[in-house]
């Protein structure tokens, strides 16, 4: 990717740009005196934590800041045009034509009532003067489609996005950006929302098409992965302000600024080493057999309905203080098994034995009094907390229900709150009051105040930027050890299980497809398909080389919780 | 699953649908039945009541002629019987079928409701849509003010004042009736004629109509630009006509359509108290007259033929709802 240093003009070229935020916002400006510049054919990532300012610079890039939210000093300059000096159709023609964008979730990008064929057709349509003939769009639209990968163009073209998966949404964005040949591709965080191997695809093509057109390429993340990855140079943001720039490698392996440090510590890591199976394990505390579940999706009225299998005779065991990691892409069963444990989706076969009893068999007061003991926590700690509710009342609710009085309830709440890293205060705010990382250890404490002897963490940090990541990561290590919670970890991120787990468990289409403590799965993977999540685990290559990973060992509060297990 | 087989589960849940249809009319009938049941007195009462001599004797013949002395169950049995074979019965007091009544009524009627309700839908979201697009400018509140006071204004009233001023004080228009009656009319003249006699009783059906519908398509409109896919629109060069009538527009009609269509059969109750306002010769006025004589079979006929009238108009939202919202149709939301 070093061959990207060319010494043409630059396709991008911001300079000492800063971004004003309405009156009353957390701080005046959203982005400070910020410059760097994008060569042809050159990946700059902007990195940093949300609310960094770096999707600010990239809507700023094409005018497409909020309303109230201005550019109040520096300049902007595309392909040698300042965008903010074009008015109407100039602004228009830049937009699509010379400088395209792809956004984060690629389902809500796209129109859901237009078929994604006609959307390809538009982006054409609205810069190629004279129009071109329709038999001649039609063929561009296949072009384009066949070019970022997508079987079948024919028949994807007369599809609508929602029948497309993550990763098909975000090629047809891709192919849409690639229309009119751009000079620079602005990416905003373009695979935060795909699993691990969907995530690897897109990027390579990325990389793939910048190399081919000889793009420029400006890729937003907060992942250090991302970076190590793609980026042939790197500026770093925090609070709008840029903290250090320099070559991809320069920063990676010698970062100057001490924040810098923080984002590549906080990237998750394999810590092999550290993880003991020490364990003498008496009786399982929770034991899965055969468990089995098809889903049946109702279609029209007339068609019958579609199959999914979302288990398939899953068998696991959990005993007491131990991490169980579940893996597997989206659409695996990965949810449905930690949903169906706690009973939340009823099985169609097998059995879960916990306590002594099988949960299946269990009916009123006993289901209830068992589902005491296992709690779960969601991946998106926005939707999981009523916005209504207090925080106190949230977490006091549970034990309430199980005969605490109020006034214990409560003041166990303030106390847990303590626990997970929030102020006693926090009790009497609402949800909306907290950032995502603060209202997941909401949502922990909320899980913790039953007393569970399990907790399910489905994708509990995933909706987290990667700093706050390994934040939580840490507290919930100490947690388990400190009440000895069993724990099912279940995610689509490798980094994340090979960092909190025991044992792991992969997941592929309803069925175990590998299973063995994490040092055997991540070091001896059996199954090619295990092999697949691994490869996609982005920045593998840098991370682990063995410099690298024994500096890792000294992410602060981690270590603690693992080693001692 | 063999071809012969999706087509055998087709055609059981086509059939299955027909019976959960028949199901539902008959529940309906049933509840209608005890529904006007529940109402005081009955139609022989009515009748020596009108006729000045309420002897038990004529109560008991009247009744006996009309099948009313019978159990209450037998009676339900009877006219259930008659909704399967699709028999309204006769009209106790006009001594005629109760469909030929119904039939004759039934054009003027639909005449009102499907002309208020295509023009609420049009006007309600053509000016909602401009007010969500010019969401906190004066254009905006003017829209926003207006559409609250006529949401606000009863039926009834708005039909009463519109006769004082148009036709008691200004006298522009006819104050009730469908036509002029007893004079020689050209087709076109008597097309006009009726025009003229629908503005005000349309207007003051379609007016509550018109602001649910524009209020809805504004909050719909301002609610569908601030989604990713307006962002990527313009990322894309787009113009702002190309984004409304390209992106927006069909995204925000969704909810207005869901809501345009379970209220289609709330307007016939509007009907009712309209036609009455307005000596409008529909289905409304025929109701209110049916309820007054208490006849039971043109009341219960008239509310089984509404009942399929809804239950049809639910269908066919259902059908425009696959149409906007490609979504529908695989049952994945």
């Amino acid at each position: 990717m070093s061959d990207a240093m060319q010494s043409s003009a630059p396709v991008l070229a911001v300079d000492d740009l800063s971004i004003a935020l309405p009156k009353g916002g957390d701080r005046p400006f959203a982005v400070e005196n910020v410059s760097f510049e994008i060569k042809p054919n050159e990946v700059v990532c902007l990195v940093g934590e949300s609310g960094s300012g770096k999707s600010m610079i990239a809507h700023a890039v094409l005018q497409l800041l909020p309303r109230g939210v201005d550019i109040v000093s520096g300049t902007v300059t595309v392909a040698g045009q300042d965008p903010s000096k074009l008015g109407g159709r100039g602004l228009r023609n830049l937009r699509g034509g010379n400088a395209a964008m792809i956004f984060q979730e690629p389902l809500s990008s796209l129109n859901p009532l237009k078929r994604v064929g006609k959307q390809v057709e538009e982006m054409i349509l609205a810069h190629q003067r004279p129009a071109p003939s329709m038999v001649e769009i039609h063929e561009r639209v296949q072009t384009l489609l066949t070019q970022v990968g997508l079987p079948n163009p024919e028949l994807l073209e007369k599809s609508y996005p929602f029948e497309l998966s993550g990763g098909q949404r975000q090629r047809v964005m891709i192919a849409m950006a690639m229309a009119n040949r751009p000079a620079l591709l602005i990416a905003d965080e373009p695979t935060t929302a795909l699993d691990v191997t969907t995530q690897r695809q897109i990027l390579r093509l990325i990389d793939d098409l910048r190399r081919e057109r000889g793009m420029g390429v400006l890729l937003i993340t907060h992942d250090f992965g991302v970076v190590a990855d793609v980026a042939d140079r790197v500026v770093v943001l925090r609070h709008g302000k840029v903290v250090e720039q320099g070559t991809a490698s320069e920063v990676l392996r010698n970062p100057q600024a001490a924040y810098t440090r923080e984002l590549i510590d906080a990237v998750p890591k394999a810590r092999l080493a550290d993880i003991h199976a020490t364990i003498v394990r008496p009786e399982p505390l929770l034991e899965v057999v055969g468990l089995e579940k098809t889903f049946r999706v109702k279609r029209g009225w007339l068609q019958p309905p579609r199959e999914v299998l979302a288990a398939d005779g899953i068998s696991l065991t959990l005993h007491e203080g131990e991490t169980l990691a579940v893996v597997g892409e989206s659409g695996s069963g990965k949810s449905t098994l930690g949903r169906m444990i706690m009973r939340l989706t009823e099985p169609d076969a097998g059995a879960i034995r916990f306590g002594g009893a099988d949960l299946r068999q269990l009916r009123g007061e006993a289901l209830r009094q068992a589902r005491r003991q296992l709690q779960i926590v969601f991946q998106d700690p926005f939707a999981s907390l009523d916005p209504r509710q207090k925080v106190g009342d949230a977490i006091a609710r549970g034990p309430m229900a199980y005969g605490t009085s109020r006034a214990e309830a409560m003041a166990q709440a303030r106390q847990l709150l303590v626990r997970v890293g929030l102020s006693e205060t926090a009790a009497g705010r609402y949800p909306h009051e907290f950032s995502g990382g603060q209202r997941q250890r909401i949502c922990i404490a909320r899980a913790l105040a039953l007393k569970p002897r399990v907790l399910i963490a489905d994708e509990a940090v995933s909706a987290l930027d990667v700093s706050v990541q390994a934040q939580v990561l840490a507290l919930l290590a100490e947690l388990r050890q400190e009440m000895r919670l069993a724990m099912i970890f279940i995610t689509h991120d490798l980094r994340i299980a090979a960092e909190i787990a025991d044992r792991v468990i992969v997941l592929q289409r309803g069925q175990i497809v590998e299973e063995g403590t994490t040092a055997e799965v991540f070091t001896a993977p059996r199954q090619a398909y295990t092999r697949d999540l691994l490869d996609a685990i982005p920045g593998r290559d840098f991370f682990d080389q063995p410099g690298f990973a024994a500096d890792a060992r000294h992410i602060a509060g981690i270590e603690s919780g693992i080693d001692a297990v | 699953m063999t071809r012969l087989g999706s087509a055998a589960a087709i055609g059981l849940q086509a059939i299955g649908r027909i019976a959960q249809l028949v199901a539902v009319i008959l529940v309906i009938a049933t509840f209608n039945f005890v529904l006007v049941r529940a109402a005081p007195g009955d139609p022989a009462q009515v009748m020596a009541g009108q006729s000045g001599a309420s002897d038990p004797k004529l109560l008991d013949d009247l009744r006996r002629e009309y099948g009313l002395d019978k159990p209450y169950l037998v009676q339900l049995v009877s006219h259930l019987g008659r909704v399967v074979r699709l028999d309204l019965g006769y009209s106790y007091r006009q001594r005629r079928p109760v469909v030929d009544l119904i039939l004759e009524r039934l054009p003027a009627t639909l005449l009102l409701t499907v002309t208020a309700f295509c023009l609420a839908l049009v006007i309600g979201t053509a000016l909602g849509a401009l007010a969500g697009l010019a969401a906190g400018s004066v254009l905006d509140t003017v829209f926003t003010v207006l559409s609250l006071v006529l949401y606000a204004t009863p039926v009834f009233w708005l039909g009463l004042m519109l006769v004082l001023v148009f036709s008691v004080t200004l006298g522009w228009l006819p104050p009730f009736g469908y036509e002029t009656i007893n004079v020689q009319l050209s087709p076109i003249e008597h097309a006009l004629d009726i025009m003229k006699h629908m503005i005000m009783p349309v207007t003051s059906l379609a007016a509550i109509y018109l602001a649910i519908y524009a209020r809805l398509m504004r909050s719909s409109i301002i609610e569908v630009a601030q989604q990713d896919f307006i962002k990527t629109a313009r990322a894309k060069g787009l113009s702002g006509s190309r984004i409304v009538v390209g992106h927006m527009l069909r995204n925000a009609l969704v909810p207005v359509v869901t809501v345009a269509g379970m209220q289609a059969g709330a307007l016939v109750g509007g009907a009712v108290v309209i036609e009455t306002v307005f000596a409008w010769p529909g289905l409304g006025r025929l109701t209110f007259e049916a309820l007054l004589q208490r006849d039971y079979p043109v009341l219960l006929g008239i509310f089984l033929i509404l009942s399929i009238v809804v239950i049809a108009l639910n269908l066919l939202t259902d059908l425009v709802y696959r149409l906007i919202d490609p979504r529908m149709t695989t049952g994945a939301a």
